[in-house]
């Protein structure tokens, strides 16, 4: 039965259509949800897949390309963002809350004077992985492999500055602009996210490969396999839940993620209490 | 010998240079709030010197050592790195031969990271994502070998006791082989034994290798048989005393108020280990 399921999966085009883009960003979450673990920047990811909401009112006001107009838009809120706590004396959960609420306020405000063919709004909030067209094709690829390039070239560096930045600082390490960067990937993967999974969804992409591989992981590299294995059997499993149950594809990615993530949480829990005895 | 005369000459920025002189400050002054935490700072540290700081709480030693490494920008004098100043321009290149631990650090460490991982952190390799570790395992293992760690090589981190994590982080300062080490109380976390160890590797480093070494300690009964000379710093450098030098009393009552009382150390104390009463 499964394999008969797994061959109409094949068969199907919609299916086979959105296959590449779930494994995009199945690769690309996988490397950045690490990054969002270390620096403790879960809740900026919210934040900003929100604030993808006032890039694209902004974007859909100026007649500006969607898809491009919200995503530089949205990077920009987020490095200010980055830059805020340092100048203005904020926390930065709170600039994000602020963040979170401000641009969800202008995003629905503009939205609703656009018109109505413009944006949809339930397109935006849970992503519509199945009906990507051709220019929005590139430019998600576009997006995904600057996002790689930008995370192979400074992942060594940004878990540095995780770990002691002090020390990190100290040895010379352009810290205030590492963050940046970092904070402006953040906010590319998250609009990678938006349109493919939907604004609510994001958040749970973007965190949950790396929670799930955290567990286990025992370096940087390790940690990368194991986020990275975690979230293309998530993202493969849930699209195939999708497909047999009917359910839209971006919650049930997200569900199977959760269920991956208490399946790896049960078994570090059950390791650690009854640990395996070593071999004679 | 480590003086603090050279604000007399008021060399300009970088022309300080003699050939062994690793770190040469001039009156150095930094402010926070509009107050002064470091004020008429004058120090020079030639090759293989070990220099020991001693002071109160809030007295400026970590604002010093912050001063040295560029975290902390001076608001009056400059310092001078191996001849050349220290600009934000070249930091990063004079940094290269800086070893670096500072007084703060996590209590409990959330990132997976393996011993090696942390020691490979203080090369600047490391930030090069096309280089392979092996490449540097050798380095490493010298590294976590002066510190007596090499057994943990491939530890979780996270598992290492308050003490063992202060050895890998020393490992880390040290693998660079750098000229200069700036050691913000790294014994803080060592037992008796451990600290005395410490300052024996730092005393051999010194000797051996030529490298200049800065600590900041609190506590001065257990360096003073090790360094070469000790700066008493609260605000201001008060005293600068050699090895063997007496501290005079009225300099450690400026230092620590009036009810400070003094003891002699000798081999009856509590706690001391027979290195610090030769």
């Amino acid at each position: 039965m499964m394999l008969a399921l797994v061959s109409d999966f094949l068969a199907s085009p919609v299916m086979m259509h959105s296959l590449p883009y779930a494994l995009v960003i199945a690769v690309v979450t996988s490397s950045v949800s690490i990054m969002v673990l270390a620096h403790r920047l879960s809740f900026l990811t919210v934040g900003v897949s929100h604030a993808s909401l006032a890039g694209l009112g902004i974007a859909a006001l100026l007649g500006l390309p969607l898809l491009p107009g919200a995503t530089v838009i949205a990077t920009l809120i987020a490095m200010l963002l980055a830059l805020m706590p340092h100048k203005q004396g904020i926390s930065e959960d709170a600039g994000t809350g602020i963040l979170f609420a401000g641009s969800m306020a202008l995003g629905i405000t503009l939205l609703s004077t656009a018109p109505a063919s413009a944006v949809s709004l339930f397109g935006l909030l849970f992503g519509n992985i199945l009906t990507i067209s051709a220019t929005e094709s590139i430019w998600l690829w576009f997006l995904a492999l600057l996002i790689l390039l930008a995370t192979f070239a400074a992942s060594r560096a940004w878990w540095s500055i995780a770990f002691d930045p002090v020390t990190a600082a100290a040895g010379g390490l352009p810290v205030d602009g590492l963050r940046l960067l970092l904070y402006a990937v953040i906010a590319l993967t998250a609009m990678l996210c938006v349109k493919l999974s939907g604004i609510v969804l994001t958040a749970g992409l973007m965190i949950l490969p790396a929670s799930c591989a955290w567990l286990w992981g025992r370096s940087l590299i390790h940690l990368w396999l194991l986020s990275l294995i975690f979230a293309v059997v998530g993202v493969l499993s849930g699209l195939l839940a999708s497909y047999a149950l009917d359910w839209p594809a971006g919650p049930t990615i997200v569900l199977a993620l959760c269920t991956l993530f208490l399946a790896s949480a049960g078994a570090a829990w059950t390791r650690k209490r009854w640990p395996s005895q070593p071999h004679p | 010998m480590a003086v603090d005369d050279a604000a007399q000459h008021r060399p300009t920025c970088g022309t300080s240079a003699l050939s062994d002189t690793l770190l040469t400050i001039h009156d150095l002054r930094v402010e926070a709030g509009g107050r002064a935490i470091l004020d008429g700072i004058n120090l020079s540290v030639p090759k293989g010197h070990f220099l020991g700081i001693v002071g109160p709480n809030g007295a400026g030693k970590s604002t010093l050592i912050n001063a040295l490494v560029g975290l902390q920008r001076p608001d009056h004098g400059h310092i001078d790195l191996f001849g050349q100043c220290l600009k934000p321009f070249n930091r990063r290149q004079l940094l290269r031969h800086v070893g670096f631990l500072h007084q703060l650090h996590e209590q409990q460490p959330r990132l997976p990271v393996r011993v090696c991982d942390v020691v490979m952190m203080g090369l600047g390799a490391h930030l090069n994502p096309l280089v392979p570790m092996r490449r540097y395992r050798q380095r490493i293992i010298e590294a976590l070998r002066l510190t007596d760690m090499e057994h943990a090589y491939a530890h979780d981190y996270r598992t290492l006791s308050g003490g063992q994590r202060q050895r890998v982080r020393l490992a880390r300062a040290l693998v660079r082989r750098p000229k200069l080490l700036l050691l913000d109380e790294p014994s803080a976390a060592l037992d008796s034994k451990r600290q005395e160890k410490l300052y024996l590797l730092l005393r051999r480093l010194c000797d051996e290798q030529g490298m200049g070494v800065i600590m900041v300690d609190h506590d001065i009964a257990a360096i003073s048989s090790h360094v070469d000379s000790v700066a008493c710093l609260n605000r201001r450098i008060h005293f600068h005393a050699s090895r063997g030098e007496p501290i005079p009393d009225h300099v450690w009552q400026r230092m620590y108020g009036e009810h400070i009382q003094l003891m002699a150390h000798d081999a009856a104390c509590i706690g001391c280990t027979p290195a610090e009463h030769s």
